[in-house]
Order: C-alpha cells, then sequence, then structure tokens
C-alpha cells in the first residue's frame, strides 16, 4: 500500500509559521502641507527591546574581540607556561597581570575601532582632499606634520617611556637621559623621523622611484653614524635604543594614516596604480628615527659630560623626593592617552578647516571613533604598565635562571650551563617565531604578496619566512645580551649582507622583505620583547637590554630576501631547463 | 546544430547583508539544497543612521547574495537563509524573492537524457 502525500503539504508542514503582512502597512503615506507640497518623510529613531541590542551587539563585540584575544592570550600563555613547567616558577602578582592583560586586549580593542571609525576617514578624506586643494609642498608638509601627530598616537611608543625608568643611570648615562629627561624629546625626533618617511615615501609614490637607491642613501649614513656611536664608549649604549626605536614607531596607526596619505595623493595626481609602490614607507619610517635618535644622543654627548648627567640626577633625585599627583596611576595613564590622541585630533581639525575648508560627513559617528580611540589608547596605557610589561621583565629576568646563578631563585642553575643556554635561546626563538606568525598585519601582507607576484611567493613561505627570521632576530638578541656583545658588531654585519641581497634581487622583492620588517612588531609584541629585553639584561647584570626588536628587524629582510633569490634562482633553472629541451627538440 | 535548454519554476532569492555575514547563509542555502551563489559588494544605508548610537554595530559596507533555486526549493531555503543570517535583529538586513521567467546554464547531459524519458517532466513541455 503506498501512501501518497502531496509534496507541498509536506513542504507546508516542515515550514516554520509565516505570518504575512501588506508592506503598504508599514511605509508611510505622503503628507501634503497647506499649500499642497508634499512634506519630506523623516523616518523615526528606531526604538530596540533590550533584547535585541543585545543581540545587535555581541556579534560586533565578538569579532573584534576575538582578533585582540588571538593576539594577546597565546603569547602570554606561552610566556606563563614557560615559566611555569621549565623554570618552575610561580608568577607572581598574577592577579595584576591577568587584569593587565584583560586591560590590554579591551583598550586594543576599543583603540583599533576607535582608529577605524575615528582616526581614519580623516586620514583619507585628508589623504583624498589636500592634494586637488593645495601645492606639492603644503601637502608634503602636512604630510611630514602628520608623521610627527601619528607617532606619539602610537600604543607602542608608551612602552618607550614606560621602560625607561629601568635604566641603571651609573652603567649607562646616556641612555638614561635619553629616556628620562629628554623622554619627549625623543619621542619628537622619532616623530620628525616617520614625517621625513612620509614625505620621501609620498614622493616615491608620486614620482615612481625605486626603492633599491633610497635604502642604499639612508642606510649609508645609518651605518656611518652607528659607526661613530660605537666608537664612543660611552655613545655605543645608546645604539641599541636607536634601532629599536626604528621598529617600534611602525605600528598600527602609523602605517594606515601615512599610507592612506600617500595614496590619496598619488591617485589625484593620477599615479600610483602599481600596487607595489604602497610598499617602502614602512621602511623608510623605520630608518629616519634611527638616524634621528643617534644625531639626538650625539647631540647630548657634546653638550652634557657624563658627569654632568649624574649631577644633574643626583640634585633632581633630591628635589623630587614627593611624587605629583599626575605621575601615580592611573593618572599619569590618562594623561598619556590624552596626549597620544588629543594633539593629532586638533591638527588634523586644524587641517580639516583652514586648509581643506570642508565639513567632515557622520560627524556624530567620527566623534564616537576619536572618544573610543581616547579610550583605548587610556586603557591600553594601564595593562601596558600592568600585564605585558610587568609579565615580559618577570619572564625575563628569571630566563638567565636556567644556565646561571640568580639570587632570588632557590637552585639556579636549574640546567648545566650548555643546557641552560640552549633552553633560553629556544625560549627567544619559538617566542619570536610564534607571535610573528600570530600577528594579523602578517596574514594581510602574506595575501598581499601573493597577488602581487602571481602566486610565485606563497602566503605560507612568506608568513614562515618571516616568522623564522623573527625568531633567529629575537635569539641573537638574547645571545647579544648574555655575551654583552656590542651591538654594531651584529648589526652592522647583518645590514651589510641585508644590502648585498638587496642589490641582488629583484624590486618586487626588496619591497616586501624591507617591509616585512615593519609589520612584524604589532603593539603586543613590542613591549613584551623590550620589556623581557630589559628584565633579562637586569638579571644577567648586562648594560642595557635593547637591541632584541632591532634583531628582530633586520632578520627576517635577510630571511624574506634569501626566500626570494632561491625563488629567482629556481624560476631561472626552470626555465633554463625548459629552454635547453625546447633547443634540444628543435635539433632533434 | 546547438540547442539551449531552459529552466523554468525558478526563483531567484536575494539577501543583502552585512559584509563578512554572507558566507555561513551561504553555507545554510547550500545544505539545503542550492545550488551554488553569487556575492557582491555593495554600500547599503537606511537602519543604521534610524540606530542612533547603536548604528555603529551596522556596518556601512554589504553583501549582496544572489541565489536561484528551484520554484519547490525556494521557502525552505528562503527561511534557512533567514536564521542563519539572524535578520530577525534589527540591522543585520533585508531578503526576497523574486519570480524568474527563465534561466538557461549547464545542464548535465546524462540528466538531460532521463528527463527526455519521462515526458511530464521535461521543460519541453511548454
Amino acid at each position: 500500500m503506498n501512501q501518497q502525500i502531496r509534496f507541498g503539504d509536506f513542504t507546508r508542514e516542515i515550514k516554520i509559521n509565516q505570518k504575512t503582512i501588506s508592506y503598504n502597512e508599514l511605509t508611510p503615506k505622503p503628507v501634503l502641507d497647506s499649500s499642497g507640497q508634499e512634506i519630506p518623510f523623516h523616518p523615526k529613531k528606531i526604538h530596540l527591546r533590550s533584547i535585541d541590542v543585545a543581540k545587535l551587539l555581541s556579534p560586533y563585540i565578538s569579532v573584534r574581540l576575538q582578533a585582540q584575544v588571538r593576539a594577546v592570550v597565546p603569547l602570554a600563555l606561552y610566556l606563563v607556561l614557560f615559566q611555569v613547567l621549565i623554570l618552575r616558577q610561580e608568577v607572581l602578582d598574577h592577579a595584576i597581570i591577568v587584569w593587565g592583560l584583560f586591560a590590554v586586549i579591551i583598550g586594543l580593542m576599543v583603540f583599533m575601532e576607535g582608529l577605524k571609525l575615528g582616526l581614519m576617514p580623516f586620514g583619507e578624506l585628508i589623504g583624498n582632499r589636500l592634494p586637488k586643494k593645495s601645492k606639492l609642498p603644503v601637502v608634503l608638509f602636512i604630510g611630514f606634520l602628520l608623521g610627527i601627530g601619528v607617532t606619539f598616537a602610537e600604543p607602542a611608543i608608551g612602552a618607550l617611556q614606560t621602560v625607561g625608568s629601568i635604566v641603571d643611570i651609573h652603567k649607562a648615562p646616556y641612555l638614561y637621559v635619553l629616556l628620562n629627561q629628554w623622554a619627549g624629546t625623543l619621542v619628537l625626533l622619532v616623530g620628525i623621523g616617520v614625517g621625513l618617511a612620509a614625505v620621501l615615501g609620498t614622493l616615491r609614490f608620486l614620482y615612481g622611484w625605486s626603492l633599491k637607491p633610497i635604502i642604499y642613501a639612508t642606510l649609508c649614513p645609518t651605518l656611518l653614524l652607528t659607526l661613530y656611536c660605537m666608537s664612543q664608549p660611552d655613545l655605543a649604549k645608546t645604539l641599541g635604543l636607536a634601532w629599536d626605536c626604528g621598529a617600534v614607531t611602525t605600528g598600527p596607526v602609523t602605517v594606515p594614516l601615512v599610507l592612506s596619505l600617500g595614496i590619496g595623493i598619488a591617485s589625484a595626481a593620477g599615479k600610483g596604480s602599481s600596487s607595489l609602490s604602497g610598499f617602502g614607507i614602512v621602511t623608510l619610517a623605520s630608518l629616519f628615527p634611527i638616524i634621528a635618535v643617534m644625531l639626538l644622543s650625539i647631540y647630548i654627548s657634546f653638550n652634557y659630560s657624563v658627569q654632568d648627567i649624574l649631577n644633574t640626577a643626583s640634585t633632581q633625585a633630591a628635589a623630587t623626593q614627593s611624587i605629583n599627583w599626575y605621575q601615580t596611576t592611573p593618572y599619569i595613564e590618562i594623561i598619556g592617552g590624552l596626549q597620544a590622541i588629543v594633539p593629532l585630533v586638533i591638527f588634523l581639525f586644524l587641517v580639516l578647516i583652514f586648509v581643506l575648508k570642508e565639513k567632515l560627513q557622520e560627524s556624530g559617528i567620527v566623534t564616537y571613533g576619536l572618544i573610543l580611540s581616547v579610550l583605548g589608547m587610556i586603557i591600553f596605557n594601564l595593562g601596558l604598565s600592568y600585564g605585558l610589561a610587568k609579565l615580559g621583565s618577570q619572564s625575563g629576568s628569571l630566563v638567565p635562571a636556567s644556565f646561571t646563578h640568580l639570587n632570588h631563585i632557590k637552585d639556579s642553575p636549574l640546567f648545566t650551563y650548555s643546557m641552560g643556554i640552549t633552553v633560553a635561546i629556544l625560549f627567544a626563538w619559538i617566542l619570536g617565531f610564534g607571535a610573528t606568525l600570530a600577528e594579523p598585519a602578517l596574514n594581510a601582507l602574506g595575501l598581499v604578496v601573493e597577488n602581487l607576484t602571481n602566486g610565485a611567493f606563497k602566503k605560507e613561505m612568506l608568513m614562515y619566512s618571516v616568522s623564522f627570521g623573527v625568531g633567529c632576530g629575537i635569539a641573537v638578541g638574547l645571545v647579544k645580551i648574555i655575551y654583552d656583545i656590542p651591538i654594531g658588531y651584529i648589526l652592522l654585519p647583518s645590514y651589510l649582507l641585508g644590502i648585498f641581497l638587496t642589490h641582488c634581487s629583484s624590486e618586487e622583492f626588496v619591497n616586501v622583505a624591507w617591509d616585512s620588517a615593519g609589520v612584524t612588531t604589532g603593539p603586543v609584541t613590542v613591549p613584551l620583547v623590550l620589556a623581557m629585553g630589559l628584565g633579562f639584561g637586569d638579571a644577567v647584570n648586562a648594560v642595557e637590554g635593547f637591541g632584541i626588536l632591532s634583531m628582530a628587524s633586520i632578520g627576517p629582510i635577510v630571511s624574506v630576501l634569501s626566500m626570494g633569490l632561491w625563488i629567482q634562482y629556481q624560476a631561472r633553472s626552470k626555465k633554463n631547463v625548459e629552454e635547453e629541451l625546447l633547443t634540444n627538440g628543435l635539433e632533434a | 546544430m546547438r540547442k539551449i535548454t531552459v529552466l523554468s519554476d525558478v526563483a531567484l532569492i536575494t539577501c543583502i547583508v552585512q559584509r563578512g555575514a554572507a558566507d555561513k547563509i551561504i553555507v545554510a542555502a547550500k545544505s539545503a539544497g542550492a545550488q551554488g551563489a553569487t556575492v557582491y559588494f555593495a554600500r547599503g544605508m537606511g537602519v543604521r543612521e534610524r540606530l542612533g548610537i547603536l548604528g555603529v554595530a551596522v556596518d556601512v559596507e554589504k553583501e549582496v547574495i544572489n541565489i536561484v533555486v528551484s520554484s519547490e526549493q525556494v521557502e525552505r531555503i528562503f527561511e534557512k537563509m533567514y536564521f542563519a543570517g539572524n535578520l530577525d535583529t534589527p540591522g543585520m538586513g533585508i531578503m526576497y524573492i523574486t519570480r524568474v521567467e527563465k534561466a538557461a546554464t549547464y545542464i548535465p547531459p546524462e540528466i538531460l537524457e532521463r528527463l527526455k524519458t519521462t515526458p511530464d517532466n521535461t521543460e519541453e513541455k511548454k
């Protein structure tokens, strides 16, 4: 007995109850005023039930939260597990660190959203409109000022000021002065470096200059200044800081804002169709600050002797026994957050009103974005001092326990000397490799590169070679601190190698490789690695713990360039084989 | 002589959602029997402005999903997509069905053969 069901009945059964209402009942009827003119319709605001608000906000928040959680949690977990499982040390102040990391996640999430809604529309508007309304010198000058402004707004820059207090004045007086009395000037000079990079990068956009000669021209004075600083024993200690500043500047605020300005100018000039011209600014923005900081330290060394510095420091220490309210948490973080964002916003507003004479569209949303970015910056600053810096310096100060005796750790050294050194180096390598692989910007860069090179340079290949380079760089940086090797001895040969490889490589790979260094140093990695290096240096009684970040910059440059050369070599030999086959075939 | 076989009883579902939301809706539609989907990017506005401060949670950039389905499938897939996209939440998007007069694409020859043998099923009836 066959039972027959109409398919229509079946579909009606499984259907969820549909209720039909006419759309006519929802739409407004035209309203006429007394003279018969139609009054334009203005929709009312929608009032939501709280359940709807929750449903609306939960996907919005969770996507953004997840991105930051992915950046922070694995790194922190790695440090904690290493400390607990390998070094068998308890994490001190774990409650504070957890709250601090939580603040970092929330702060970064809020800040990035604020950046997207508040600062980026500004940057794009100015980038699009400015070249049409003003002459090139004005445009370049504003780009220069913008470069300074974004440097102050960079979250990782705050990390430099946070670590300044750790430096011992007697061991490295110039370094101490740079990070304390001259800290403001230091950031300003780094900003000027970024500003100059923005100008040069924009010109490169306009005229389509090749990156190679620019790199040679910038690296020559940089390396010469490094050589000079190396010859002065007191100045040599500031080199690590100078080179690290380059890595710090290229963060999530600088890169997109400067890029959007440059792209806007190039498209207004009808150029910049080549997507590769978007590269290169990041490289320049990390090289110029190095020169600027070295010049500053040389300037200080000419004007103040070591004795002067020690004297002023001691008198100052006597004078400032009482700490003002604005130097205590949370006020110092709040002031820091305001200082970072507000001047940049005021500058952008002034440009908009007086140079462009334009109004901002959607000013409500932009204001909301700006408030978010200030709030996010403040929360991030709090998290920076209590979460990232604390955790980083703690693991940094504990890792040496694996190979040397430390007073505050029982049973140290934990391993034999060679074993302990291996553990420490492996720790650093995995840290660099993992943190870089997790960086979202690297993923994005990988996709771009794969498209630009028509798949010759695979995304995974780029990601792994950059991470490999960073891992090796951080490991070398650690070795540098353990054995107190002057940083110049490592930097000079590796940059010379970089120049040599650049000379051999084709333009595309040069662009990608030099920029990949800037991508790797995000707002989470920088403070963590800086604090780790300083804590590490402190524990092994090194003079200063800077330099790890700069090693992490040159590492990927060399590794990506070598990878590029290898790919080129492979492609060429494949071509040769094919040609040979072809000619052989013709002869036969 | 090349022949064109046209399909009747076709409907088009168009679904406009925020950028990034299309993928899971398409997965739901496919699992309900949709053959494929076309997505393109667009910008949209309306609810965003009327939500006030909550409007920031709604992206201006949209994805428009076009799915061609058979008229028997259309209701089922329509519902699946509605719930997969959480369209019962304000600002999530809108979707609609359009009747399509005819459609034509590649139809595997063995299916054409099979349909020819059962006369009351073919499109040649029309």
